[in-house]
């Protein structure tokens, strides 16, 4: 994996492979491809022809007598400048289209891949991470390649036509003014490389003040609380005078390398103006042809400087290409088995029973088994170990337990989140496995602890739970929970904009809207992970007396501090490092004087240790 | 911008002396072409006094040599002022962009809670970043470029009219059409600019709320709505650019072809005048050597205004930041000398905005040293007490005393030095646990860290982690539960000892054993610290001095918890609510 390679890691090996792989890729726009390198190179013999136009002119000099004389040359020129021109127009058309149309399929593909991946692939990588290989990897790397392309087609080209030109038009001075062309290609080189790595530390300075900013936002009030200005401020000054220092030495790393080019063009002038002089001088070369040299020795600065800048980038650009590659080369580790996948392409052309489902299996779920399952993170930290349980349709089973006991694990093992690393998940007797990875998820509910929401209405929110509910179902959904009261008390009402994340409502509030949204779903398995905690206790009573409306029918997983919502469950499994160590009614557990014994009587000495006791 | 023109008139002196050295290299050739080479005679044109100072075109014609040395240390001295000019421009644009930066960071800082409410935070960071290097960006390259081309402008004009002046005048032809060219062209693709970059936080928002949201999508099997809703933003960037792309490929191709024309212009104008005897070789070479220098920052034009352009938005904008009026204090402000932390509310009234009234006249005292608790459903004003005590909002009516002064009276920041908070949802900076504890007091020992720790139940929690004390929080470090963030907080702000303790439902994430290790610990303190507590859980509220209940902004019961529970309304129902359960622990055989 290429995970641990750093943002701003820089490659110094030119990585072949990756870049076939990546040119693969654009040989899908094979329309824009070929116009792209025609183009550069129609435009970099253009460029080449100029200056012999010149010198044509200046020699035929002797013979002009009057402005017809030079209807051929100005002919000529005036067909190379729109040769030029047309030439400009479509490789910018073309090189700009394909970065486009690469990096917006990219993003697409890398973004379908994403919606595949496991949750495990997502463990460990900050969301943060992920924008920018969908953002800025897939526009760095389409754009080298539309534009890097380009580029080098077009440099390479022009530096070997001119060369050509320089030695047919006089060998010995054209290798004199050759000559510079080494020492040009390798100061471009080691200078372009030098302002990469140094754009790369200011780049990376620049997201740290980023960072920063964000942070000082986030934290207002506390860093208000605790008067943490000044220090604040020293703390980003340090971050700002760093990124200063690295932005000079930007600036001056390419303050010094333009006037060494430029100095090395001259020399190539001067010697064509003393050589080329002294030819002249004994009729061996014509004045035009001096002309010429003089213009061409200053003209090979800017292709070279091209070529070394591209290959430079794309050196740059290795680590972002291995990133994207990696993204759409890791295959889902949850996803459709082959069985499974045929039997979905079947299900077309057949005509639906009912109660069967897309994938062929019965539609309803009427119990989920765990037969000796086991569960480990990568990091090779158990979590289950042989863990057994069966629940049938209809029953509520409460979890309760220490944290990091393994309570969400179960319920993300249930929900297919993960796979178990050993044993296995029987949905109505048959391997999880064995069915439709969307048919099951598409019949799960879960309301969690911080609940998300889309921006948008309040109502679009809640309507994510079954996308062509009508507005009265959705109303419905809201005063099951009763939700209802308080999103008609805001500002719009259903329409109320919930603001980025939802973060125009409460906790509170949003764990409501979370819930409706999975009572509209109306799913076959409902969980709730610590769904109530932000719900303040009148509210959470009223849910309560309409909890087990909503959990008839269904299998129901309920994880919860608060012993209020346990107490009803059919059956309450206090589990303890990834084991069930106590199974059965509130009753029954309470009488046994157990491990749920002590965690309940400690939860209500809690709430009731007081100076006064009632009776 | 100020303290910063001494250094740009240097970027520019610099670039005027470059400019200068650049118009006489192509003389120097010019001139050799001419004399030495063609064998012209002297006429008094200006190169001819070039080849005079050469040492005359016999001396140059011997020594060809000569000539060719000199345009390259010409140019190697136009180099020392090139890099000079590099060197200025930075120092001043880097320079510019830092201070700027530091302002807007720290005015930021001290901007009314009330601004930040109604702000987004991704519009203000890209303010201050993107925005600064926008400016940044004009002013390193932009605002040289342009002082470079008036200047080549200046200085060509008067040397091309001497060399030759219909020369001169068929070499601007053209020049005023591409400008006017450039003008339109920008004026056409601003709104495009903005139109792109708009695109393009679509589909970062689109896919920031995917990722976000990742376990609502998939419990949902929505993955193709997702899809099918990233689809829309994704195409209309990459429409919007091609939109875009296309007007700057017409652009690009009409100015180049225009500069070539008026190249080819000069090249034949000049080639008949020489035919004719009126224009020397030397003097075509140095107009069309002059034309390039020339005509390349016209080109650069389009690119030019646009940039000239997004960096005055970017000025507005940051403007707009900063001239937002700061927190204020009063002229005079009264520094009590000892500190007691006797709070004293009465009749206030508050409103977030234009919203409804949040607090609709409060009354309530809390003697130093004396717990109150307060309770009341959700949206009910409870935070918004704790928010106006710190100051971080500015009541409208009514009055709050803090030992018997007027907390408008006093310095906010002396006044939010005397709460220690441990917030609803407490922050954490990006830095390692240990700091995050200590930076409530500078200078804390590690034996007073400790001690906070193990006060808030989070030291065993912290020797647990790998570095310790030392560990990463954040994305680079550990994500620590909601619980234990709260403890942190709890931690942070058990270890600064101010007179007033506030905790905002502070004990929410913690589950019922450690929150009674943490009250216990508490407890034994009681009477030490003023505290002001909000909760859910009455186990929380108990032990309180007194308790006032909220509803809708206002008091709706007060008293001691035993005289709450005694009396008919709020406090009573929630009450009953968990008496139910300890009736049925009691008698657990019944059921």
């Amino acid at each position: 994996m290429n995970d641990d390679v750093p943002e701003d890691a820089f490659s110094e090996k030119f990585d072949m492979g990756l870049w076939k792989k990546v040119f693969r890729i654009a040989l899908r726009y094979k329309q824009l491809l070929w116009p792209l390198a025609m183009s550069a190179v129609a435009i970099a013999a253009v460029d080449a022809s100029f200056a012999l136009v010149t010198r044509w002119t200046v020699d035929d000099l002797e013979e002009v007598t009057s402005m017809w004389d030079l209807a051929p040359h100005i002919a000529v020129y005036l067909g190379l400048a729109m040769a030029l021109s047309g030439g400009v127009l479509i490789f910018i058309r073309s090189a700009g289209g394909l970065a486009n149309h690469m990096s917006h399929d990219i993003r697409r593909d890398c973004f379908e891949r994403l919606q595949e991946l496991e949750f495990s692939y997502f463990d460990h990588r900050p969301i943060g991470w992920m924008i920018s290989r969908l953002t800025s990897d897939c526009d760095k790397l389409s754009r080298i390649i539309a534009w890097g392309t380009l580029d080098l087609v077009w440099a390479f080209c022009l530096v070997v036509m001119i060369s050509v030109i320089l030695v047919v038009l006089n060998p010995v001075l054209g290798l004199l003014v050759l000559a510079v062309v080494p020492p040009l290609v390798v100061i471009s080189a080691i200078f372009q490389k030098k302002l990469l790595l140094s754009s790369r530390d200011t780049r990376k300075f620049n997201s740290m003040i980023t960072a920063s900013f964000s942070e000082a936002l986030q934290g207002l009030r506390t860093s208000k609380a605790l008067v943490r200005e000044e220090e604040n401020l020293g703390e980003f000054q340090g971050l700002s005078s760093q990124m200063y220092g690295s932005s000079m030495r930007n600036a001056l790393q390419s303050a010094v390398y333009i006037p060494m080019v430029l100095t090395l063009g001259s020399v190539a002038a001067g010697v064509a103006l003393w050589r080329g002089g002294a030819d002249v001088m004994s009729e061996e070369m014509t004045l035009g042809t001096l002309v010429a040299f003089i213009f061409y020795a200053g003209q090979f600065f800017n292709p070279i400087n091209q070529i070394a800048q591209v290959l430079v980038q794309m050196q740059g650009a290795q680590a972002a290409g291995e990133r994207v590659l990696d993204l759409l080369a890791t295959e889902p580790g949850i996803c459709d088995s082959e069985a499974v996948i045929a039997k979905l392409a079947e299900w077309d052309r057949e005509d639906r029973p009912a109660n069967v489902a897309p994938d062929g299996g019965r539609r309803e779920i009427e119990s989920i088994e765990f037969r000796g399952v086991d569960f480990s993170y990568q990091s090779g930290e158990v979590v289950l170990k042989d863990f057994h349980l069966k629940v049938q349709s209809g029953e509520t089973i409460a979890l309760v337990g220490a944290s990091g006991g393994g309570k969400s694990t179960i319920v993300n093992l249930a929900a297919r989140f993960y796979e178990p690393t050993g044993g296995a998940i029987l949905v109505n007797g048959e391997d999880l496995r064995e069915r439709s990875l969307e048919w099951y998820q598409s019949n799960l509910g879960i309301v969690l602890q911080s609940p998300h929401l889309f921006s948008g209405s309040v109502r679009e929110n809640i309507r994510y739970g079954r996308l062509e509910a009508s507005d009265d179902e959705v109303r419905e959904a809201a005063r099951r929970v009763n939700a209802d009261g308080f999103i008609a008390a805001l500002e719009e009402g259903y329409d109320t904009d919930v603001g980025e994340g939802g973060n125009r409502l409460s906790t509170g509030q949003k764990q409501l809207v979370s819930f409706a949204r999975t009572v509209l779903a109306n799913p076959a398995i409902f969980v709730m992970d610590e769904a109530t905690s932000s719900i303040d206790t009148e509210t959470e009573q009223l849910i309560q007396r309409g909890l087990e409306e909503i959990f008839r029918g269904r299998i129901s997983f309920v994880i919860a501090h608060r012993l209020s919502t346990i107490r009803t469950a059919d059956r309450i499994l206090v589990i303890e490092k990834g084991r069930i160590i106590e199974s059965g009614r509130h009753e029954e557990l309470l009488a046994g004087k157990g491990h749920y014994h002590a965690l309940y009587t400690q939860q209500l000495k809690q709430e009731f240790s007081g100076p006064i006791r009632l009776k | 911008m100020r303290g910063f023109r001494g250094t740009y008139a240097w970027a520019i002196a610099a670039l005027f002396v470059f400019t200068a050295i650049n118009y006489v290299t192509p003389l120097v050739a010019s001139a050799t072409i001419d004399f030495a080479l063609s064998g012209e005679p002297d006429d008094g044109r200006l190169t001819s006094g070039v080849i005079a100072l050469m040492g005359g075109a016999e001396f140059v014609r011997e020594r060809l040599w000569f000539p060719a040395l000199l345009m390259v240390l010409l140019t190697l001295v136009a180099g020392v002022f090139a890099y000079l000019k590099g060197r200025f421009a930075a120092q001043a644009s880097d320079g510019i962009a830092r201070r700027l930066k530091d302002r807007l960071y720290d005015h930021l800082q001290r901007l009314p809670a009330k601004y930040h409410d109604r702000a987004e935070t991704g519009d203000l960071i890209q303010r201050c970043t993107s925005d600064v290097e926008t400016l940044r960006l004009a002013l390193s390259s932009q605002v040289v470029e342009v002082s470079n081309s008036l200047l080549l402008l200046l200085t060509a004009l008067p040397i091309m009219i001497l060399l030759d002046g219909r020369m001169a005048a068929i070499s601007f032809v053209l020049v005023v059409p591409i400008i006017l060219f450039g003008y339109i062209y920008v004026g056409r693709v601003k709104h495009l600019f903005k139109e792109v970059a708009e695109a393009e936080g679509q589909v970062t928002r689109v896919v920031q709320e995917n990722l976000t949201g990742l376990r609502v999508v998939r419990a949902f099997a929505r993955q193709d709505f997702e899809i099918s809703k990233f689809a829309a933003p994704n195409q209309l960037y990459r429409d919007r650019s091609l939109r875009l792309l296309r007007l700057m490929a017409w652009y690009w191709s009409v100015s180049d072809l225009v500069v070539l024309i008026q190249q080819g212009l000069v090249l034949f104008a000049g080639a008949y005048f020489i035919a004719t005897g009126s224009l020397t070789v030397g003097t075509l070479f140095a107009f069309l050597m002059f034309l390039n220098m020339l005509l390349w920052p016209v080109r650069q034009m389009g690119r030019t205004l646009t940039e000239l352009g997004k960096s005055e938005v970017a000025l507005t904008r940051m403007g707009e930041i900063l001239s937002e009026p700061k927190e204020s204090d009063p002229e005079v402000v009264v520094t009590p000398s000892a500190v007691e932390g006797g709070i004293s509310v009465k009749d206030l009234v508050f409103k977030y905005g234009e919203d409804e009234t949040e607090l609709k006249g409060i009354s309530f005292t809390v003697e130093p040293g004396e717990t109150l608790a307060i309770v009341g459903p959700s949206g009910s004003g409870k935070t918004t007490i704790m928010s106006l005590l710190l100051r971080l909002y500015d009541y409208e009516s009514g009055s709050i005393k803090f030992d018997g002064h007027e907390l408008t009276e006093l310095n906010r920041q002396w006044v939010r030095s005397q709460f220690s908070v441990v917030m609803q949802e407490p922050f954490l900076y990006s830095k390692t646990i240990g700091e995050n504890i200590r930076l409530s007091r500078d200078g804390a020992v590690d034996d007073d860290v400790t001690e906070a720790a193990r006060l808030a139940d989070i030291h065993e929690t912290i020797t647990t982690f790998g570095a310790g004390y030392s560990t990463q929080i954040g994305e680079r470090g550990v994500t620590l539960s909601g619980g234990q963030r709260q403890r942190v907080a709890l931690a942070r702000a058990l270890l600064q000892e101010t007179p007033v303790l506030l905790l905002d439902d502070a004990l929410s994430a913690v589950d019922a054993e450690t929150e009674a290790t943490i009250l216990e610990a508490l407890r034994s303190r009681h009477g030490r610290r003023t505290t002001l507590v909000i909760a859910h859980r009455l186990s929380t509220l108990a032990h309180a001095d007194k308790v006032i209940v909220l509803e809708g902004g206002r008091i709706i019961q007060e008293g001691t918890h035993a005289e709450l529970v005694e009396a008919e309304g709020l406090y009573r129902r929630l009450w009953k609510i968990q008496t139910a359960l300890e009736n049925e622990l009691s008698t657990p055989a019944e059921s």
